[in-house]
């Protein structure tokens, strides 16, 4: 079954008044519960993609679908809606909200969701336990270690139960065993949730263990 | 369409106006229709044509001069220019579904905006005209007495609430129906719908003639706007209002459906602007109102010295737990430092402070001058009375049947007959010019505070009994160390007798003259003819009692004496008048028009309180409306400083908006979370400012502040607290905070996600 097809992406920015075209008419398609690797040289457009396939950017053209859903179809409260409900992501950097603990920030996607405050915190308890992070829940960001932050960040993007996880550089920041503790639970999450999940990294041999590996080059994606 | 009615009502001149009104249906020509409308309301009703020329020439000519319009406009647009280049990789390729979709108009907004705020402009006059002359619920009701009217003032805000909750709702439906602000449709729907209305009434207001031929029609809405006595600034205010609940309307449409669906809960965006700006914190609150009741130096010195010491103690401490183990203090340190407060926070704490300056200078003022009013008006009030029946001519000499006919009116309470002229009174040396009243001790009471006013001592009852009143010496007869009653009776034949009279304190102390003391009253009326012709008509009187009512003009220039030596003392057979007091001081003015109407009207008049002081009160008025603006722009002064909060706020949160956004918020959410920002601040504010401004017009009535009573009237400064004028300039800075925050939340929803993420 066909869960994320992209057709045709184009999209370019723009470097000291010059047109880059970075994606050159990108055409993907991914099984659901598909775990895929994508990696490429420094401003291949990785991150790009992955933010016009969250939603977070605009293309210039193409179409994307998910779960057979026009993704450019919908209005700009349903995109909201569709982040919220159907996407996690995680970034390179944490991106927690420093004000609010653990603890909140895990709940954040719930409540914006308007769960009520007891369940959505009752939600997110069960997801660091999950993480492992039972001992952090009322630590705010700024008292985190950077693998500990891009757990709760991982917790965060997990806890409504998304259909599709975007994972940008996730250990990009992290030296390599956290790294590969991040990447273990990844690879779990996506066994034990059926997420579909791409996840971009540098790191050469932790893309070798994803079951299925991709390569951007030129503005292409090629299988590697 | 008003001008339309107005015309076809006036029933000639259909065609030529029909031709006027599709004319100013094309761009141009409406401002050419109304030029010329301007002109022929000037001019009066002499048909001359503005423009000397045929209409189809006419029509050509606002036609030409609408496409030039356009054209003009259509210049002044800068188009980037996009180079020249050979066709991309993507040619041909569907662009993207959004970009394609894109629609830069909406007739149905435009239609919900310019029909909401027309429709508003209507109900609003026609509510109000409906209210005020009276209205019937079909035919069950008959009499007039049953048709409901209401007073001209609480029909118009009765009709402003309704004409607002239109323009609200019609700007709530056409945001909500657009989901976005839709900018243009707001201002072409507010230009070309809602100005015609005003403008007609402004023309209306400048001239008289076209005022008597139509204006008979909107009396009732020409009359409120005359009593803020430029009738104009109250249509335009009213359209300022109209266009501020429209914007507000939309704005809130716009954020309730921003999330896709109507959505009104706040729950998730108030707990992240909670956290944002923290401003219901003890510690903030207390030193605002410290500031704001002491002024800015002392709580700033006590806030250093707090400061200083919280300082030592903790670096002390620090230093104690650092011998010990010198790790424990880094962290102690650096829990220290988390302590300090980021410029936003300072930020914040100036915007609750500017908020709270401007409403308690807004409560405190209005309060102050609120006292004045209502001290000026209970003093009138108590020495005049608050409705007098007068004749035009003749005596009035019937004046005891009128007052049977004027005490079955329903509202009065009491009245009673006077007669008012002119005299000079002197004591010895001293003279003065006063102005004396007749007056019936019997009934006084029941119309005017005169017995109340009377010192101990003096009493209104020794009018009507002069022996009663005990007569002083001379002080210049006898030597102090004499005990004056009894050895006065034994050497001097007893003083004679005078009849009463009652002056003012300040009166009696520029004349120099006490209780039982003598004065002569004299009068250039009814002179006597004396050796070499007429001399004025003197007569002496004894002070029977003297009265204060604390107000210097009364005190110093008016004199009582029983009303039937006055008729003898100006050969009258009746009265001047009759006053007559009423249940209910602000309703003085209806009853007042049923006593004339009870009396037939001609030759009989009458006068309300408001009328006979109308200057002093219009001015006291005009003063306190514009003391309420000035303050007014405080808070708004203050708002420009929420902006700026809001603005570093959002520039400060950049981060976290796109990582929000990122997480699935809407923009309607963003939009909310940010105004949610500035209303606490302005609430905050708001709320200190009450307090404090409550808390100070308390302290200056219990110690009071004295006042020179020559110029200001008055001894003390009065201070008034009424509920309405201390709640309005909370909600003025709620709803300017509301303002406020509007632009820089709309930018905050505005940023893009991946900016914000990309900018670590």
């Amino acid at each position: 079954m066909i869960g994320l097809e992209v057709r045709n992406l184009f999209k370019s920015y723009f470097l000291h008044g010059k047109r880059i075209d970075v994606l050159r008419g990108v055409s993907l398609e991914l099984a659901a519960g598909e775990l895929v690797s994508l990696v490429g040289a420094s401003g291949s457009g990785k991150s790009t993609f992955l933010h016009v396939i969250g939603l977070l950017d605009a293309p210039a053209a193409g179409e994307i679908r998910f779960n057979g859903r026009d993704l450019f179809e919908m209005s700009d409260p349903a995109v909201a809606d569709f982040r919220n409900r159907t996407i996690g992501f995680v970034f390179q950097s944490h991106y927690l909200l420093p004000e609010f603990t653990a603890l909140e920030n895990v709940a954040m996607p719930a409540l914006i969701q308007r769960w009520e405050r007891g369940a959505a915190v009752r939600r997110a308890r069960e997801l660091l336990l999950r993480v492992g992070l039972e001992k952090r829940i009322d630590h705010r960001p700024g008292e985190l270690s950077g693998g500990e932050a891009q757990r709760v960040a991982l917790a965060r993007a997990l806890v409504l139960k998304p259909a599709l996880l975007l994972a940008d550089e996730p250990t990009g920041n992290l030296d390599p065993v956290t790294g590969e503790g991040i990447h273990q639970l990844l690879r779990e999450v996506n066994r034990e949730l059926g997420i579909t999940a791409i996840v971009v990294t540098h790191n050469e041999a932790l893309a070798e263990s994803m079951p299925r590996r991709l390569r951007l080059l030129d503005g292409q994606v090629f299988p590697s | 369409m008003l001008l339309a009615a107005v015309a076809a009502s006036a029933g000639r001149r259909g065609p030529e106006l029909l031709e006027e009104l599709s004319l100013s249906g094309i761009g141009w020509g409406a401002l050419a229709t109304l030029v010329k409308a301007v002109v022929t309301l000037y001019r009066g009703s002499a048909p001359t044509p503005l423009f000397p020329l045929p209409a189809a020439r006419l029509w050509a000519l606002a036609g030409g001069l609408w496409i030039l319009g356009w054209i003009l406009l259509g210049l002044s647009i800068r188009y980037l220019a996009s180079p020249a280049s050979a066709p991309s990789l993507a040619h041909g390729a569907p662009l993207y579904r959004k970009l394609a979709r894109y629609r830069d108009f909406d007739w149905g907004t435009l239609l919900a905006y310019g029909g909401g705020v027309l429709a508003s402009e209507l109900t609003l006059i026609l509510v109000h005209t409906a209210l005020v002359t009276g209205v019937r619920f079909g035919k069950v009701l008959e009499t007039k007495a049953e048709a409901w009217q209401v007073p001209p003032p609480i029909a118009f805000a009765i009709s402003l609430l309704i004409g607002f909750a239109i323009a609200f709702a019609s700007g709530f439906f056409g945001a909500a129906r657009a989901k976005r602000l839709a900018t243009p449709e707001a201002t072409l729907g507010l230009l070309y719908l809602g100005l015609p209305i005003p403008l007609l009434l402004t023309a209306l207001s400048a001239n008289p003639e076209a005022q008597l031929r139509i204006g008979y029609r909107l009396r009732e809405v020409s009359y409120l706007a005359g009593l803020l006595g430029r009738p104009e600034l109250g249509y335009w205010l009213v359209y300022l209002g109209l266009a501020l609940m429209m914007f507000l309307g939309i704005t809130t449409g716009f954020v309730a459906t921003g999330s896709g669906r109507m959505d009104l809960r706040s729950s998730f965006e108030l707990f992240i602007a909670r956290r944002h700006v923290s401003v219901f914190r003890p510690r903030l609150l207390l030193s605002v109102l410290a500031i704001l009741l002491f002024g800015i130096i002392p709580p700033l010195i006590v806030y250093a010295i707090v400061r200083a010491a919280e300082a030592a103690v903790e670096q002390t401490r620090i230093r104690m737990v650092g011998l010990v183990d010198p790790l424990k203090a880094t962290e102690a340190q650096h829990h220290w430092k988390m302590r300090e407060q980021s410029p936003t926070a300072m930020m914040t704490t100036l915007s609750v402070g500017g908020v709270g300056v401007g409403v308690m200078a807004l409560i405190i003022v209005l309060s102050v001058m609120s006292g004045f009013e209502a001290d000026l008006q209970q003093k009138i009030i108590g020495t005049n009375a608050q409705v007098v029946v007068s004749k035009y001519a003749d005596s009035f000499s019937e004046y005891r049947e009128v007052m049977g006919r004027v005490r079955k009116v329903k509202g009065v309470v009491g009245e009673t007959p006077f007669i008012l002229n002119e005299v000079m009174i002197s004591s010895g040396q001293n003279i003065s010019g006063v102005i004396i009243k007749g007056i019936d001790p019997a009934t006084v009471g029941n119309v005017t505070d005169l017995p109340k006013n009377i010192l101990p001592g003096g009493s209104l009852d020794s009018l009507s009994h002069p022996e009663k009143i005990i007569p002083r010496p001379p002080a210049n007869s006898g030597s102090p160390e004499q005990a004056p009653s009894a050895i006065r009776t034994e050497r001097d034949p007893p003083a004679p007798q005078f009849q009463g009279i009652i002056i003012g304190r300040e009166l009696a102390g520029s004349l120099h003259v006490n209780l039982g003391d003598r004065v002569d009253i004299i009068s250039p009326l009814g002179g006597e003819l004396g050796p070499q012709g007429p001399v004025p008509k003197s007569r002496p009187f004894r002070v029977a009692g003297i009265f204060y009512s604390g107000m210097y003009e009364y005190d110093a220039k008016f004199v009582y004496i029983l009303l039937e030596t006055a008729q003898k003392f100006f050969n009258m057979e009746g009265v001047s008048g009759v006053e007559v007091r009423v249940a209910d001081v602000d309703d003085a003015r209806r009853v007042a028009k049923v006593i004339t109407e009870q009396l037939d009207g001609w030759p009989y008049r009458t006068r309300d309180w408001g009328e006979m002081n109308r200057n002093l009160f219009s001015a006291l008025r005009l003063e306190k409306l514009v003391m309420g603006i000035i303050l007014t722009i405080i808070v708004i002064v203050a708002g420009g400083l929420i902006v700026a909060t809001v603005i570093m706020l959002v520039l400060e949160k950049r981060k976290e908006i796109a990582v929000l956004k990122a997480l699935g918020v809407p923009d309607g959410g963003i939009v909310k979370i940010f105004l949610t920002e500035g209303l606490q601040i302005g609430i905050a504010g708001g709320l200190l400012g009450l307090l404090s401004g409550l808390s100070w017009c308390l302290l200056i009535e219990k110690i009071g502040i004295k006042l020179d009573p020559q110029v200001y009237y008055i001894p003390e400064l009065p201070v008034k607290i009424e509920p309405l004028q201390t709640v309005i300039p909370v909600l003025i800075a709620v709803l300017v905070t509301y303002l406020a925050s509007i632009y820089p939340a709309l930018k905050a929803s505005q940023v893009e996600p991946v900016e914000g993420l990309r900018s670590e």
